[in-house]
């Protein structure tokens, strides 16, 4: 079990900064996500920690070790790729022993090693296989025993379930997870995904421009993002612009898509724009009156047009229009009756602490 | 900070020790010849002068304007014909495919020189072909001047587009081709707008091969300009001719015809930079079946396009078992010239062999890993050994043969007289098609395979060597035949640089035709067809399993 | 592991063969020729000296342009023991790498077929001759002098090495330009015939073209001729009626040669007498000394005495070389 440390981490291409000034820990057997879009340096990132791009300023520590200047085959650590990389001219148990091989592992201990690990995979009976005759699934199965093999201090995932198909990424998550609790590895994982992130880790690095967003929990991430980006990019939660109409203590009234929303925050000036963000599970369909008249005693609700209705099973998804016509999607309980059709109008409530506003930028 | 350990440090090293080898044996040596072209011969004081006369003389402005001409038409036609032939062979059911692709890469082997006097034998002023097609009333002209070196160029070059790019019609992702179909495309359609663009790259590239050959190659235009100037002859004659010396003119040409060459490079990277074609082929995508008469169609033309550019070697073959008295061709069939051969040495051939083996072995040693660096790496010293290794690509052998002449004669290395100094001229000049072609290979391996491997812990130079070595290996062999073929058919260093004991068969065949021995000339080339056919032939074998480009 | 034993095994192989390839010629006396001559005429004289001498030759033979370039590449470690076949006009310019040597004959040989300082001696002559295909002109009808070869009916019909890259062809160009008096008029001339001729690369070309009915008439040379001539290809030689030039040829020993006894032997050996008609019979080389019976002998050479020839300036030619070249580059440039 091993701590990691990125210090001050820096990595520029050109003019670019790719990795700019990033500090972080991660926990002995915690299980890490580097979350972002594209190009946002995450995989630089993690390959600064395998030791594959070179770290520009600042240092990374494995413990107490300083690693950054240690080449890549001694950093001991394992790396899942994306692609696979499992080797093509060496059968399934050839590219598992490849790891021990390396380590001068004596033959008999490599046999029973390989054999646990790609029964932990659930691939023991395809040792000798080769690479060509497996789907995608298992190859990368193949890849995860592969690092796993090695007992490396740190597991490294680069995207390793995007080549996959929707119901195979769910199911090797879980086994990823439980894999790596078992045995207690730190591991560090990148993903684009922020679904497959929430799902399975300890905490969570959002990364936008080289740069870390916010760090923390899973829930507190989607709950409290801390800025207008990380709330964007955590959920399909509505980013509506707006601006400040009123302060009344703790209350401030933004006017936004042609409708008002009484908010709570930090005190702003009136006048000033902002972005609020709602997310689509926040809002309730309220049965109100034809006129779309607030019914609400404390009268946090808004009116708009519903436009589409999609039906996702257990829940309903509702695409609105705000007042001017800013769009707005609206999810309810599949079970909730919602008589309006396409042109019809809906009262919506809120729950002003579930809005969050961040200033504009 | 900079340099994580293995890694940088074994680029770095394949670097600098190509950049080192390339500097004693290429830069060195060129700059020897080519300096003469800023340094006045009386006073060694720099100069424009050469470079002040070219531009002002008709004349080299005329030999730079043929030979870049020769260049585009040649490259022009050369697409024009090998990327449908391309096709046919890739993806159309096309009868006796084994044969025709075997036929297809035999110009490689054959010597220009020989394959134009074989040229001229029959379609010449007086040619066997000419005289008789004239007889039946066709009036045909003969094959002398631009036309006809066009001609020999498009049909002695243009392996150099089929074969990438029929690789590059059986890389393109048979979905890819599908979506464009289910959009409505007809097939033509298709082909132009899908199809193309994708093995554009591989076209490109092939195409620039026979630009700088045909810029490059003097022993076509040696026989058939006829009056016409052409660059690459005029620096031989200024290098090399009894009669008009001028080492500072040749110089400033051959720096010209370095200029051209690397502009053309250059173009043809930007091009390349700002495109990404890569398709993930899973499988080789299935013959497209067509109706009888688009079957036929397709057969007539690839036989015909492949019987046309095989005539120069029928030509020779006919030749070599004609009887000759002196120079006098006496059409009476005899096995006299073989004969003839066989009373000499075996020298010529074994040497061939061996030396074309030599320098094999060693540009595929050192092209691999130059071209993985290449391919996997960018840093300012990876560039500039980009640029250095594609000079030899530009440079003729006649100007890098003086050079290392002048540079290994006397002094701290002395190889001159020997193999040694062969080799190296071979390797040097070889040199980037071997970059090229293992860096195209590596382009098709994944670079997480490498990664994954150092990530358990085996070291870069290991990785390099137990990994990704072997999985070039069908590609690097490929590509090494290629090499080895085309170095038993070099001249234009070889006969600067040959000391008797190390005379090869091209040697004997040039002083065999420039002599009064034809028929000799002609039966060693058809004895050299046969030696280096064979391991064309199983490179072709290997080349359809692999399904792969090497040029 | 495989394949590094392979990759081993092949390079075991190698240098095995490399180390009997150098084995098998040793031991034995030796020299190195640079010769611009033809194979056959290089295989003819190494077999008859080695025969009469016990030493072996080692022949380099490319174009003599290429020797020199050669020979002034090695100047400082030379590989060459003796350079041979190639025109006066290049042996005086290279005299600075020769040695010199009193060849035994030399007196046989008139004194303007050698050097003063014995730097280099002459061995053969060469004679500018017009070659005439008879199947394309029957003989009555082809030219008797350069005169003729002006007449447009030639156009496209003749067959001359470009100037630039033949010793031969230039002196004939300059020789032309003397006898038609060296001034405005003459250039005219020489515009004239050059509007009639296609200019080949090499020389070969123009003999081997001619004698295929390629190119009717070449400006050719007199051995060339006679070769095709009589080994049955209808050409017939034309010693130009209003004169002709006589080219040295000839062989120097290279300062610093290696094997300096056997390079004098053989240079001895090249002017022997039986040497000099065994390489007219095979190749119709006119030899330097004149005291061999030349009607007697194929070819039936008319005697040097018997031809008309004209004074050659071969110094002024030489000093003019570039100038001239350029101008006749031009001229014929023009004249497409």
């Amino acid at each position: 079990m091993t701590a990691i440390r990125l210090e001050g981490v820096t990595r520029s291409y050109g003019a670019v900064r790719a990795v700019d000034d990033v500090s972080l820990t991660v926990n002995e057997g915690e299980f890490f996500t580097l979350l972002g879009p594209s190009g946002c340096g995450k995989t630089t990132l993690l390959r600064m920690i395998a030791g594959f791009t070179d770290v520009e300023h600042g240092s990374i520590w494995f413990g107490a070790r300083r690693i950054d200047a240690v080449p890549a085959h001694r950093r001991n650590t394992g790396m899942v790729f994306q692609s696979y990389a499992v080797f093509p001219n060496l059968t399934v148990a050839g590219n598992v022993a490849y790891g021990l091989r390396a380590r001068k592992v004596g033959r008999a201990e490599t046999g029973a090693r390989v054999a646990r690990a790609l029964a932990s995979v659930q691939l023991g009976a395809l040792g000798e296989r080769w690479p060509h005759e497996l789907s995608g699934g298992q190859l990368q199965r193949v890849a995860i025993a592969r690092s796993l093999v090695i007992e490396p201090a740190v597991l490294l995932f680069d995207e390793p379930l995007s080549n996959l198909d929707a119901q195979l990424r769910t199911q090797l998550r879980v086994e990823i997870r439980q894999l790596q609790r078992q045995l207690g590895l730190t591991a560090v994982y990148v993903t684009h995904d922020q679904e497959e992130a929430l799902a399975v880790s300890d905490r969570i690095a959002v990364m936008r421009a080289g740069r870390v967003e916010q760090v923390g929990p899973p829930e507190a991430i989607y709950r409290t993002p801390g800025t207008a980006f990380v709330a964007e990019f955590m959920g399909s939660t509505n980013m509506l612009p707006g601006r400040i109409e009123a302060v009344d203590g703790a209350e401030i009234a933004v006017r936004a898509g042609g409708a008002m929303f009484r908010v709570q925050g930090a005190a702003g000036t009136v006048g000033d724009p902002v972005l609020l963000s709602i997310r689509p599970e926040t809002m309730r369909v309220l049965a109100g009156d034809a006129d779309g008249r607030s019914v609400t005693e404390d009268g946090r609700s808004v009116t708009a047009t519903l436009v589409l209705r999609e039906f996702l099973g257990p829940t309903l998804r509702l695409h609105t229009v705000l007042p001017d016509g800013t769009p707005l999607r609206v999810a309810a309980l599949g079970g909730q009756e919602i008589r309006q059709g396409a042109g019809g109008a809906l009262l919506l409530g809120y729950d002003a602490a579930q809005i969050i506003l961040y200033p504009a930028s | 900070m900079k340099g994580i350990g293995g890694l940088g440090a074994f680029r770095a090293c394949v670097c600098l020790a190509a950049l080192l080898f390339l500097g004693v044996f290429l830069v060195y040596p060129l700059a020897t010849v080519l300096l003469a072209s800023v340094r006045d011969p009386d006073t060694g004081a720099w100069t424009l002068a050469p470079y002040r006369q070219i531009a002002a003389s008709r004349y080299y402005l005329g030999s730079v304007g043929n030979s870049l001409l020769a260049g585009v038409l040649s490259m022009g036609f050369v697409c024009v014909l090998a990327v449908p032939l391309a096709f046919c062979l890739a993806r159309l059911e096309v009868p006796g495919k084994p044969v025709l692709l075997t036929l297809a890469s035999l110009p490689l082997v054959l010597p220009s020189f020989v394959g134009a006097y074989a040229l001229v034998l029959l379609f010449g002023h007086a040619g066997i072909a000419t005289v008789a097609m004239r007889d039946i009333g066709l009036p045909v002209g003969s094959i002398y001047g631009m036309p006809g070196i066009v001609i020999v160029f498009t049909l002695t070059l243009y392996p150099y587009v089929l074969m990438p790019v029929m690789a590059g019609f059986q890389a393109v992702d048979i979905a890819i081709e599908e979506a464009a179909r289910n959009l409505g495309g007809s097939r033509f359609h298709v082909f132009r707008t899908v199809l193309l663009p994708v093995v554009m790259p591989s076209v490109l590239a092939g195409a620039l091969l026979v630009f700088i050959e045909a810029l490059e190659n003097f022993g076509v235009p040696a026989v058939l300009a006829e009056d016409r100037p052409f660059l690459a002859l005029d620096i031989f004659k200024l290098f090399a001719g009894e009669s008009d010396s001028n080492p500072g003119a040749a110089g400033a040409l051959s720096v010209l015809l370095v200029a051209c060459t690397a502009g053309v490079l250059v173009l043809q990277r930007r091009w390349l930079a700002r495109r990404r074609f890569a398709t993930g082929a899973r499988r080789v995508p299935p013959p497209i079946v067509l109706g009888r008469g688009g079957r036929i169609a397709a057969g007539v033309f690839c036989w015909a396009v492949v019987l046309l550019s095989v005539l120069p070697f029928a030509a020779v073959l006919v030749i070599s078992f004609q009887h000759f008295r002196g120079p006098v061709l006496n059409w009476e069939i005899t096995l006299s010239n073989y004969a003839a051969l066989l009373r000499g040495s075996y020298r010529p051939l074994w040497n061939t062999l061996l030396l074309a083996s030599i320098a094999a072995m060693a540009v595929t040693l050192l092209g691999a890993p130059i071209g993985y660096v290449l391919a996997r790496h960018r840093s300012r010293l990876s560039t500039l050994l980009d640029i250095v290794v594609t000079v030899p690509f530009a440079v003729s052998g006649t100007v890098l043969g003086i050079g290392l002449v002048i540079a290994f004669n006397s002094g701290w290395l002395v190889l001159t007289g020997g193999w040694l100094i062969l080799s190296v001229a071979f390797v040097v000049r070889k040199l980037p098609f071997s970059v090229r072609s293992a860096g195209a290979i590596v382009h098709q391996i994944d670079p997480s395979l490498e990664e994954a491997s150092i990530n358990l812990g085996v070291s870069p130079l290991r990785t390099f060597l137990t990994m990704t070595v072997p999985m070039m290996a069908a590609g690097l062999a490929g590509g090494m035949v290629l090499v080895w073929v085309t170095v038993t058919s070099e001249l234009s260093a070889t006969i600067v640089l040959y000391s008797s004991r190390w005379r090869t068969m091209t040697v004997l065949m040039f002083q065999s035709l420039e002599g009064t021995a034809p028929g000799e000339a002609a039966a060693a080339a058809s004895i050299l067809i046969v030696f280096t056919a064979l391991p064309l032939l199983l490179v072709y074998r290997l080349l359809q399993r692999q399904g792969m480009g090497v040029l | 592991m495989k394949r590094e034993g392979t990759a081993m095994r092949m390079g075991l192989w190698l240098g095995l063969a490399l180390a009997i390839a150098g084995q098998a010629e040793a031991a034995e006396r030796r020299m190195v020729l640079y010769s611009a001559n033809d194979d056959t005429v290089n295989k003819m004289v190494a077999e008859g000296f080695t025969k009469s001498t016990g030493i072996a030759i080692d022949v380099v033979s490319t174009g003599s342009g290429v020797l020199f370039r050669r020979l002034a590449s090695e100047q400082a470690n030379p590989q060459a023991d003796v350079v041979w076949g190639v025109s006066s006009v290049l042996l005086k310019d290279g005299t600075k790498y020769f040695q010199p040597y009193a060849a035994k004959d030399r007196d046989a040989i008139p004194a303007q077929f050698r050097d003063a300082n014995n730097l280099w001696i002459g061995t053969n002559l060469q004679i500018l001759v017009i070659a005439q295909n008879t199947k394309a002109i029957p003989g009555a009808e082809g030219p008797t002098g350069w005169g003729d070869l002006l007449d447009p009916k030639w156009k496209g019909r003749i067959a001359y090495t470009d100037p630039a890259n033949s010793g031969s062809s230039y002196v004939t160009a300059t020789a032309l330009l003397s006898l038609w008096g060296g001034d405005d008029a003459a250039w005219t001339k020489m515009r004239a015939l050059l509007a009639n001729t296609k200019v080949l690369n090499r020389s070969t070309q123009v003999f081997d073209g001619n004698g295929s009915g390629e190119y009717p008439l070449g400006i050719s040379l007199e051995y060339a001729g006679l070769l095709w001539a009589e080994n049955g290809a209808p050409v017939r030689v034309t010693y130009p009626a209003d004169g002709t030039v006589a080219l040295v040829e000839g062989a120097a020993v290279i300062k610093g040669a290696a094997n300096p006894a056997e390079a004098k032997a053989f240079v001895d050996y090249l002017n022997e007498k039986p040497t000099q008609e065994q390489l007219l019979r095979a190749t119709f080389r006119r030899p330097a000394r004149q005291d061999i019976d030349l009607a007697s002998l194929p070819g039936h050479m008319p005697a040097l005495s018997a031809l008309k020839l004209l004074p050659y300036d071969d110094a002024k030619w030489e000093a003019a070389r570039r100038d001239t070249l350029a101008k006749l580059k031009t001229a014929i440039q023009e004249t497409r």
